[in-house]
């Protein structure tokens, strides 16, 4: 205790304690043991000044010079954090050592003879991986079969075939490619009269798909996937977002009227920070409130990040395809990104709010600026003129309430007795009744049709004057704050940062709309790489890289990485065209290639990352039910607007905690519209769309998945949608072929299948009716393998 | 040995895939397992273990430590006095009352005297069989995350159940049946419903099959048309299903999707068979309690889970309690009537099946987990009623069966039970355990996703050694 003191005193005036004779002998004797040069538990050596200063695996600094009270190493050494105590065994400091480490990194740390000759650092070579490189433009390879190349997509993929002496698969019949540029592109079969209409123009036919309104259904349904979209919160409550739905209308808009994809990218982090900004731009940043949300969470604090985390993760994953949320407790441990890039980020989304009510969600008027300025400011007049007229009303004794329940109305909610609250609750509905009959309502008419009421919209908000500073968290505890960080973009991405500087006289950082404007910049490594690379999954199935989501050093490593490139470049240069770039590869021969396999090539490149072929492909969950719609012919074809509530069995209820509430009943015109229209409750998928593989709603999802199991088998052969389109497919058949069975059977395979039956398959379903129904038959059609896979 | 994905084993990966005949050859064979290259297809442990199967019996709500398994004599002298100890106790801020000892009596039981309070004088009896956990903790309070925490590892929705993980890791025993089969409580399903049996970001093939109260236990299981009819549809889909395979040979996917709707139509059967307990003789259906209203519900789930352990399912759920909250085992008001009623209602049908499973010898392959999602307080709740909250620093859990050492007690609470002191074992502890149980690595059973290997127990997991036999 002396020894402290007469330290403590000391301290006054001394010079900082010596490194070599008083430091590093402490340092040595209790810390590099497990932090040296041997061993570097959570990757932290305190040997060396560059290491210790970069921090372990927390991506915090051992310490801060000059300030030892920020110092993790002091924090941990003294006992002041709870969960981390420094040494972990063996005696801890005495006050003497710890006093000696506080002078010392108080007085500026001194490290004589590393502060000068620091080792030069050996490069990360993560960093030369391909995905952080600049993009640029590859030479278009040449080609010996030239006649098969119909663009340069073509010659990429051939040169790698020719230089293994393989041949592309012939190019699939007529037939098979109608079906599959029209389940491609807008998810429906070709219908008869399209099939007879088709003279074998491919392109013509693409462009008149691309066209189409239902186009944006089935591609707006892709980017749903990516962007973990659902319409509850998830957790115990499950509540519905309200208006959720219309972010979903904005991205089924946005496919079919080709908005760029630098715009799209734009609009939904920072559609209200755009200059232009309106109701759509707005709609489009409900993107960032899309995640799930724990309206009760264990511990508040932890909460705010992970609604912050949800935000970074998935706009990390979306738009970069990097892993980052992975950095939120220590630096990655395969990819060169830190947690200060982690929280770099937090930092751009860190204004935002949510509009809440306690437990309940609010959804916000949408418009332009100027409209929502005035709406807003007619909302608090009309709430003050109220408020007046209340008072007034009250105060005149003509009210005809009892004068004990005046009072208790005319006393604040939080001052009320137990016996004023029974009074107000007896008697609210006089009372609102009165108030419904003053003259001030018919001023609150007039301001209401002089500024008319604004549709309403579900996003996050920036509504803080300040926003509130970022720090590293130490293992992601918001208990432990390490350094603070500004705005920031992960810095393998960038040779310097962008400007975060928000625009004069905005009413936001604006730090959303940089950071987008930085995602959006052709510098940008990964933005277009990315985008394309869904495209060309959504086209095929597999990406050029199979891991959509993650083109970090443990992403998969692309077999045609030129044509990725080249597509990408393209793609920038075509204005970010989403429809051109989808025209272009249904133009390619690649495209148009058969499913035809080789024993050879299978054998060899068994997963076709030569793309030798067309790979097979089962529909996904939206697309095979809303086929059966088409072909049945109830699609209901209405577009956008709330979700519906598709059939669900009712047993399929009994998990619930709430079996009562949570379904309305069955609409059968309703129900019957596009898939992507139905409800996504978060605690409660629709059977039929969970056992057709529908992706995770609760994270971007890169991928669907295909399985086949017998519960699978069951909804489709047993269940209620199925039979109930095989019936109404069936009712079809009879009016539109007539009587004749074999009439009937050619005019089903036409319509499921978009060809006519073989021989065998004909004679075959013939036999069949002679003891079965015509329902029944449909029934198997509608569960064909053929009918859920694309040609 | 990690069990990778790729594309190619993650479909079904068969060499040159299965044409027609070799297909119909394994449909034809006899014997539950599923067909090699299924998703489903059994899997080799990682390394050898008695347990092939588990049980989780969850009782919903959060059971008492100090009224169950963990005596506090220390408890019952201090009654009535208010607790000084430095614990933030209770959830929601709602009033803390004082120390309240158990009113039920705890007495040491069979041979090893391991002690068990009244409140289950049937699973006394198996008092030698079970390895009573004194020390869990968990990292919430709340019951949404609690069931979330001890279901799937983590407080946040969207990671795959512990059942999902065992499917997973070994595959379906029996594919006519769902691999993990889970029963609710008639009141309703626990809190976050599906988010507790989910696959999270795995295949939905390894999620949780609710099987539900009635005659056709899945959903579509029944036909919406006579058998006959329904086997001549069968017939018409895969013969026109081979004719278009026979122009794919290659293609496994195709012919695994054939095979489904086979197994979907064994599933008829068998899965009606199961539920269907009009063949168990009187003095079965009196062990589970089956002519008692009182526990009839759980003693029908315990007599259906021992007859789909029969089967090969890999893994069953059942759920004790469900809906509001004195339906289930979460004791606000007045926990000994609460507990009295919930144990009543599962002691008797939980000893029946350890009995039954002891005869038919599956006890020796199966494992069972017992607990909820925390524990409750030692103290009242509010003064002057014999309620008790919720207590996540520490509550009991127990274990029995293939691989586990019965008859004792591991780990304690401090000397009123609220805290787990010795021998601490966390969620994922147990989990780490329970996987280990079934031959199983935690730290190999692994999932790539998100950039991640991820885990049922994240980074955490020691195993409990003292568990094993």
């Amino acid at each position: 205790m002396l020894r402290a003191l007469i330290a403590t005193s000391i301290s006054l005036w001394a010079a900082p304690p010596d490194y070599e004779t008083e430091v590093r002998p402490l340092l040595a004797k209790r810390c590099h043991a497990c932090h040296g040069a041997q061993v570097q538990m959570s990757k932290l050596r305190l040997d060396r000044r560059a290491a210790a200063l970069r921090g372990g695996e927390s991506g915090v600094p051992a310490f801060e010079p000059g300030n030892s009270e920020a110092s993790l190493l002091i924090r941990y050494v003294s006992g002041t954090e709870k969960k981390v105590v420094m040494p972990p065994a063996g005696p801890r400091l005495t006050e003497a050592e710890i006093g000696l480490l506080k002078r010392w990194i108080d007085g500026g740390a001194p490290w004589p003879g590393e502060e000068t000759a620091a080792a030069p650092e050996t490069r990360d070579k993560r960093l030369d991986h391909w995905a952080f490189q600049k993009l640029v433009k590859p030479a278009v390879p040449e080609v010996n079969d030239r006649a098969w190349v119909r663009n340069p997509v073509d010659a990429f993929v051939l040169a790698k075939l020719e230089a293994r002496g393989w041949k592309p698969a012939a190019e699939a019949a007529r037939g098979d490619l109608l079906r599959r540029v029209h389940l491609d592109l807008i998810g429906l079969p070709p219908t008869i009269a399209e099939q007879d209409a088709y003279r074998g123009d491919l392109d013509a036919e693409a462009a008149r798909l691309l066209a189409r309104s239902e186009y944006g259904e089935r591609w707006g349904r892709h980017w749903l996937d990516v962007v973990r979209y659902g319409e509850s919160n998830g957790y115990e409550r499950d509540a519905i977002k309200p208006h959720v739905w219309r972010y979903r209308d904005y991205v089924i808009g946005a496919f079919n009227s080709g908005k760029p994809f630098n715009r799209f990218l734009v609009e939904q982090l920072a559609g209200d920070e755009l200059p232009g900004a309106n109701a759509e731009t707005m709609i489009a940043t409900g993107f960032n409130r899309l995640g799930p949300w724990d309206d009760e969470p264990a511990d508040p604090a932890e909460d705010r990040f992970d609604q912050l985390d949800d935000v970074v993760s998935t706009t990390s994953q979306a738009f970069l395809a990097l892993t980052l949320g992975c950095a939120r407790c220590h630096n990655h441990k395969f990819e060169p990104l830190l947690t200060k890039d982690y929280y770099g980020m937090v930092a751009v989304f860190n204004g935002l709010e949510r509009p809440r009510n306690g437990r309940t969600e609010l959804d916000r008027p949408i418009g332009i600026r100027d409209e929502v300025d005035r709406f807003n400011q007619r909302e608090k007049k009309i709430a003050d003129l109220r408020e007046a007229a209340r008072l007034d009303w009250l105060g005149s004794g003509k009210s005809a309430l009892p004068a004990a329940a005046v009072t208790a109305f005319l006393t604040a909610a939080a001052e009320r007795t137990e016996e004023q609250k029974q009074l107000v609750r007896d008697h609210t509905k006089a009372y609102e009744q009165e108030l419904k009959a003053l003259p001030v309502e018919t001023e609150v008419d007039r301001l209401k049709k002089e500024v008319p009421d604004l549709p309403r919209g579900y996003f996050l908000e920036e509504t803080f004057r300040q926003i509130p500073k970022t720090h590293i968290l130490v293992r992601g505890k918001p208990g432990v704050p390490g350094p603070e960080v500004g705005p920031l973009v992960p810095a393998v991405l960038a040779k310097a940062q962008p400007s975060f500087e928000p625009a004069a006289g905005a009413r936001t950082s604006q730090r959303r709309l940089r950071f987008a404007e930085w995602l959006a910049s052709p510098d940008n490594p990964l933005t277009a790489r990315v985008i394309v690379n869904r495209v060309w999954q959504w086209h095929f199935g597999e990406g050029l890289v199979r891991t959509a989501n993650d083109f970090g050093v443990m992403g998969d490593k692309p077999e045609h990485r030129e044509l990725l490139d080249w597509l990408a470049v393209w793609f920038v240069e075509n204005g970010w065209s989403i429809k051109k770039l989808n025209a272009l590869i249904v133009q390619s021969s690649t495209y148009r290639m058969s499913k035809a396999s080789n024993e050879r090539y299978a054998a060899e490149d068994p997963e076709n990352r030569l793309l030798w072929r067309r790979p097979m492909r089962r529909l996904e969950a939206e697309a095979i039910l809303d086929s059966a719609l088409a072909v049945s012919g109830r699609l209901n074809r209405r577009m956008y607007g709330p979700f519906v509530y598709p059939h669900m069995q009712k047993e399929a209820l009994e998990g619930s905690s709430d079996p009562g509430k949570i379904w309305m009943p069955y609409d059968e015109q309703a129900a019957s519209r596009r898939a992507v229209y139905y409800f996504v409750k978060r605690s409660l998928m629709v059977p039929l769309m969970e056992v057709l593989d529908l992706c995770d709603t609760v994270r971007s999802a890169p991928k669907r998945q295909t399985t086949a199991v017998a519960p699978q088998a069951l909804q489709l052969f047993n269940g209620d949608f199925i039979n109930r389109q095989a019936h109404h497919f069936a009712s079809r058949l009879r009016e539109e072929a007539g009587p004749d069975p074999a009439r009937q059977v050619e005019h089903a395979f036409r319509l499921a299948l978009a060809r006519p039956p073989t021989a065998t398959e004909r004679s075959t379903m013939l036999a069949f009716l002679k003891t079965e129904s015509l329902e029944q038959m449909t029934r198997v059609i509608l569960n064909l393998n053929e009918f859920v896979y694309a040609n | 040995m990690p069990i990778k994905r790729t594309r190619r084993d993650f479909l079904w990966q068969t060499g040159g895939g299965f044409a027609g005949i070799a297909l119909m050859h394994l449909l034809s064979r006899d014997g539950f397992a599923a067909p090699a290259g299924s998703i489903l297809a059994p899997r080799q442990p990682h390394f050898p273990a008695k347990a092939k199967r588990a049980v989780f019996l969850f009782m919903n709500g959060a059971p008492s430590q100090v009224d169950t398994f963990d005596p506090k004599p220390e408890l019952t002298r201090l009654n009535g006095t208010a607790y000084r100890g430095k614990l933030a106790v209770g959830s929601n801020g709602r009033p803390i009352g004082y120390l309240m000892g158990s009113p039920f009596e705890f007495k040491p039981r069979g041979q090893s005297g391991l002690p068990i309070s009244d409140l289950f004088p049937h699973t006394a009896k198996f008092a030698d069989d079970l390895c009573v956990i004194r020390s869990m903790y968990t990292d919430t309070a709340a019951h949404a995350s609690g069931c979330l925490q001890m279901n799937t590892g983590s407080i946040f929705i969207g990671k795959p159940s512990m059942g999902a993980w065992v499917t997973y890791g070994l595959g379906a025993g029996n594919e006519s049946l769902p691999a993990f089969v889970v029963m609710t409580d008639p009141r309703g399903g626990p809190i976050g419903s599906a988010s507790n049996w989910t696959a999270g970001f795995m295949p939905a093939a390894y999620q949780g099959t609710l099987f539900r109260s009635g005659a056709a236990p899945l959903l579509d299981l029944k036909p919406p048309v006579d058998d006959r009819t329904q086997r001549r549809s069968l017939d018409l889909l895969k013969e026109l299903n081979e004719e278009h395979l026979r122009r794919h040979p290659e293609e496994s996917e195709l012919a695994a999707r054939v095979m489904s709707y086979e197994l979907a139509y064994r599933m008829q059967t068998e899965a009606a068979a199961v539920v269907d307990l009009d063949r168990e003789t009187p003095a079965t259906r009196e062990r589970y309690g089956l002519n008692d209203k009182l526990t009839a519900d759980f003693g029908r789930k315990c007599l259906i889970t021992r007859r789909l352990l029969e089967k090969g399912v890999r893994f069953v759920q059942l759920y004790s309690g469900g809906g509001h909250i004195e339906d289930t085992w979460d004791g606000h008001n007045d926990c000994i009537t609460n507990h009295r009623l919930h144990a009543g209602e599962t002691d008797k049908p939980v000893a029946a099946l350890m009995e039954d499973l002891k005869a038919n010898g599956l006890w020796d392959e199966t494992v069972i987990l017992w607990g909820g999602e925390f524990g409750r307080t030692p103290t009242s709740e509010g003064v002057g009623k014999p309620g008790r909250d919720h207590d996540w620093h520490g509550f009991s859990m127990w274990l029995a069966g293939a691989g586990v050492k019965g008859g004792q007690a591991i780990g304690a609470t401090d000397e009123l039970g609220f805290e787990a002191v010795e021998e601490r074992v966390h969620v994922s502890d147990l989990h780490a355990t329970m996987l280990h149980l079934l031959g199983l690595d935690h730290t190999k059973l692994t999932w790539f996703y998100q950039g991640l290997n991820q885990r049922l127990t994240g980074v955490r997991g020691e195993l409990v050694r003292k568990v094993f036999a």
